[in-house]
């Protein structure tokens, strides 16, 4: 990465940084040098509390490795770090009644490239440091596909055994959902949401910049399972109880790095919660907000409210390893089902914190691209609410063969089926924002509209499973591997690579290359076919899915299946040489390309280090293109024609 | 509007090729005749939604696309009371459909009548093993099942969490550590059918196979009496 243009005209408003310190000293200051050895003292307080108490309670052994895993190197260690780095400075000092250093923002913004690899407390920052490091785990997720692709070319056992197999499955789709799709939205939003309400920064931008930070805690810690002996965790990213509890020393990298991972997930999303309620600009009702931010605004309650149960339900599978408790040992009046139920309590729910935001980025780029304002603006939005809301009672349709009791079969199956229209309007709204427009068929369009119809074919196939009969064959097999990736791959990942080119021009003040970026969709759209439509055919068919070898009369149909997953690997390479480049060397960018209405266009790109100047004053709906001398914003208290000044009461508080 | 007709007549046309295309592997049982009809009724209303959508989206780009220096906006228009009822209706009335029809299948498939077959099936890393306690609890590693009559499965695993399937039986159903599980099967044809875990149960995962055997029930009566034979009953399979 490189640094971004800095505005001449956005220095610190107040004050002026300390001089750095000098000397031994410079291991004291928060950052690269504290990191590392406070690293090492917590890691080494976490080992002296587990052998202390071991010896003291005549434990054998004494030195037992998967505990001091888990409390030295998975729980204290990294407090250590993210201590070392200053995450807790100011608010450490705040506890222990020391006087707290004023706030001189010299933690906000980003003048070099160093300011990305600290605590950083700039929205802007954060958000690009979020997006790279998804990007990041991203590719190392992908890298791991094309491992257990290549492994399943052909039937038999090629170049891995069965551990290394199961723990590069489950690597990839702990990483894909839990330091990819759900971090890459919160990365965007983090950046794009505060600007699009006409808010100076988040609300609590130190808690923010500590989310960020427990991120890459999280990701290297799954990814640091595979050099534990044993091998990496292998249970898959459901986790299963009772395999996850007996299986390889490795599930405790996931029990404790899904930890962070959530951790991080629910303080961003109280952070966002606490942003859209109190710091809207003036004017900016609910009902003028853009629906990106109502997309956030119903994800936001979704982690919040069902983050702590996947919590809950890998305590209780550390538990029962490193403390012999008996949540699910059935030996031992232990309950297997009880893991089911609790993780799908949350993981189902994470399928829509892993969709409504791309919601949002959807209905900002179809309706900034076809020039019409978005169809049917407040069913739109009453529809993430009513799946905000279904999609609590769904979670036992995972369940439908699990031997739960069988009358919770069919209504959940209704509920399941009724998130159909909710989606099914979003689905009709876009495709009709789209009918007489002017559309722009530029690189965020196609992404937009990629999504849509690969998004249909995963919520149908998702029809078929949530109805009993069908699920009850096509359960565990390769039709619902098919499933989740045209879910979560033609839907989640096309509208992040919809908002990322959408915003690129934004974050970093250049314009991307269309012509690659084009070649880059198409690639991916038909690689991301040919590789998954198969999948649906040879899961009927019979097909298990997490299996390391396989029939041969599935072997035709999985060479296909590789070789293109292989094209599918190869087109994100174009994506990562376009975006490099034309960060470093892309024409600059106007504030404006997309002649978008919402506030973060109306700033320069990138934005003012606080964002704006003047605060805007919201005098309009988001997306009112075509009508005449409509606006969305004005600055300047609104010197420029406006279609309907705000009144008094329509302010929020402050 | 025309582009709504074309799209549900390319969706006929696509849903009619697709029911002749052998998606599902053979049907070896009373149940997967159900399965299949849930199946075929949800494909055909499925494969028109999409149609119906992919042809709104491409005759969209290919009508209003304009070129990149176009600055005119479409025109303002920002909703219709009657369509959004109409997209909110029709699916609620499709998905009801869908729900009635597989409640019923699931009711059919889930009834055992009282002369039925039981078999314990027990599960374990990374072995099926199949007993029959009406025929003096003889043992097989292979589930042997009489055609045209009805056998409940009872299963249960002694480790993790496993799954039986048979896909042209089309039955399902985990095997729990801890808890009895049960389904249903009555087979309608003779033959060799593939018998799959399809639950990640560890390193052996992939190798839990094993075979159901359909035989007719005088083949499959002779087969246990055999079995039970004079070396004791409860010997291995």
């Amino acid at each position: 990465m490189t640094e971004t243009a800095v505005h001449p005209s956005i220095q610190p408003a107040h004050g002026t940084p300390k001089p750095p310190p000098t000397g031994w000293r410079r291991l004291l200051a928060p950052g690269w040098l504290r990191a590392p050895w406070m690293t090492a003292l917590f890691f080494a307080i976490g080992t002296g509390i587990v052998v202390g108490i071991r010896s003291l309670a005549g434990y054998d052994p004494v030195w037992d490795w998967v505990v001091i895993v888990t409390v030295a190197g998975l729980t204290a260690a990294p407090i250590g770090f993210l201590a070392g780095l200053g995450a807790f400075d100011y608010w450490t000092k705040y506890a222990l009644g020391a006087p707290t250093e004023p706030e001189d923002h010299s933690s906000h913004g980003a003048y070099s490239w160093r300011d990305y690899f600290r605590v950083n407390t700039d929205h802007k920052v954060i958000g690009i440091q979020y997006v790279v490091t998804t990007v990041f785990f991203f590719l190392a997720g992908g890298l791991l596909a094309m491992i257990f692709r290549a492994e399943l070319a052909k039937p038999g056992m090629q170049f891995l055994d069965s551990q290394t197999y199961n723990g590069t499955i489950s690597v990839h789709a702990s990483l894909m959902i839990f330091l990819f799709v759900i971090p890459a939205f919160a990365g965007l939003a983090n950046y794009v949401l505060p600007l699009m309400i006409g808010a100076p920064d988040m609300a609590f931008p130190r808690l923010n910049a500590l989310s960020y930070w427990l991120l890459p805690i999280a990701g290297f810690m799954m990814l640091g399972s595979f050099f534990w002996p044993g091998g990496a965790f292998g249970a898959g990213w459901t986790g299963y109880a009772p395999l996850s509890v007996v299986g390889t020393d490795g599930n405790v990298f996931f029990n404790m790095g899904v930890q962070w991972a959530g951790a991080s997930s629910i303080m961003t999303a109280l952070n966002f919660l606490v942003t859209i309620i109190t710091m809207r600009a003036p004017g900016m009702t609910f009902w003028r907000m853009p629906l990106l931010v109502w997309a956030n605004f119903s994800t936001s309650l979704l982690v919040v409210l069902a983050t702590p149960f996947i919590a809950g339900s890998q305590f209780f599978v550390l538990f029962d390893r490193v403390m012999h408790t008996n949540f699910f040992n059935f030996d031992e009046g232990g309950y297997v089902l009880g893991y089911q139920h609790i993780f799908w309590f949350y993981s189902h729910p994470a399928v829509y914190i892993m969709m409504l935001p791309g919601f949002g980025i959807a209905s900002e780029v179809i309706s900034v691209m076809s020039r019409k304002p978005i169809f049917g603006y407040r069913l739109m939005a009453l529809s993430l609410i009513a799946i905000l809301i279904l999609g609590f009672s769904v979670w036992a349709h995972h369940m439908f063969v699990s031997g739960m009791a069988p009358w919770l079969r069919v209504p959940m199956m209704i509920t399941t089926l009724l998130i159909a229209v909710p989606t099914g309007i979003k689905v009709f709204s876009w495709l009709a924002t789209t009918w007489e427009g002017r559309i722009h068929l530029n690189t965020p369009m196609l992404w937009a509209l990629g999504f849509v119809s690969m998004f249909v074919i995963g919520g149908l196939s998702g029809i078929f499973l949530g109805a009993v009969p069908i699920d009850i064959h096509a359960s565990d097999t390769y039709f619902i591997v098919a499933h989740i990736h045209y879910v979560l791959l033609g839907g989640s990942l096309f509208t992040i690579f919809a908002g990322f080119y959408y915003w690129f021009p934004k974050m970093t003040g250049r314009m991307y290359n269309e012509r690659l970026g084009k070649i880059h969709f198409w690639g991916t759209f038909l690689a991301f076919n040919a590789t998954f439509f198969p999948m649906h055919i040879i899961g009927l068919q019979g097909m298990p899915r997490r299996v390391s070898d396989y029939d041969p009369q599935f072997g035709n149909w999985n060479l296909v299946i590789s070789i293109s997953s292989f094209v599918l690997g190869a087109s994100f390479l174009i994506f990562i040489y376009n975006m490099i480049v034309s960060w470093r060397r892309g024409p600059l960018a106007p504030d404006n390309p997309w002649r978008a209405n919402t506030i973060e266009w109306q700033v320069s790109s990138p934005p003012p280090v606080f964002n704006f100047d003047q605060i805007p004053q919201v005098v309009g709906g988001p997306y009112e293109y075509g009508v005449p001398g409509a606006r969305h914003a004005v600055f300047n208290g609104g010197e420029e024609h406006a279609v309907k000044p705000a009144t008094e009461s329509e302010r929020p508080e402050h | 509007m025309r582009v709504v007709a074309i799209g549900l007549l390319v969706g006929a046309i696509t849903a009619a090729v697709a029911v002749l295309i052998p998606w599902l592997p053979d049907q070896a049982s009373e149940e997967a005749d159900w399965i299949d009809f849930v199946f075929w009724f949800t494909t055909v209303i499925c494969i028109m939604i999409f149609a119906l959508v992919a042809a709104v989206t491409l005759y969209s780009v290919f009508k209003f696309r304009v070129r990149p220096d176009d600055d005119s906006d479409g025109p303002p228009i920002h909703g219709h009371t009657g369509l959004e009822i109409v997209w909110t209706a029709v699916p609620a009335i499709l998905v009801t459909a869908i729900a009635v029809v597989s409640s019923v299948a699931l009711a059919h498939n889930e009834s055992i009548p009282d002369d039925h077959l039981t078999v314990q099936v027990t599960a374990r890393q990374f072995v099926w093993s199949f007993k029959y306690p009406q025929y003096g609890g003889i043992e097989s590693g292979i589930l042997y099942l009489p055609k045209g009559r009805t056998a409940e499965l009872r299963l249960n695993a002694l480790d993790v969490i496993h799954s039986f399937w048979v896909p042209e039986f089309r039955q399902k159903q985990d095997a729990v550590p801890g808890m009895e599980t049960h389904v249903a099967v009555t087979p309608t044809k003779t033959g060799r059918y593939p018998l799959v875990c399809t639950e990640l149960c560890g390193l052996g995962h992939a190798l839990m196979r094993t075979k159901s055997i359909v035989l007719e029930e005088a083949a499959f009566e002779k087969w246990a009496r055999d079995r039970q034979g004079p070396s004791a009953a409860g010997s291995g399979g």
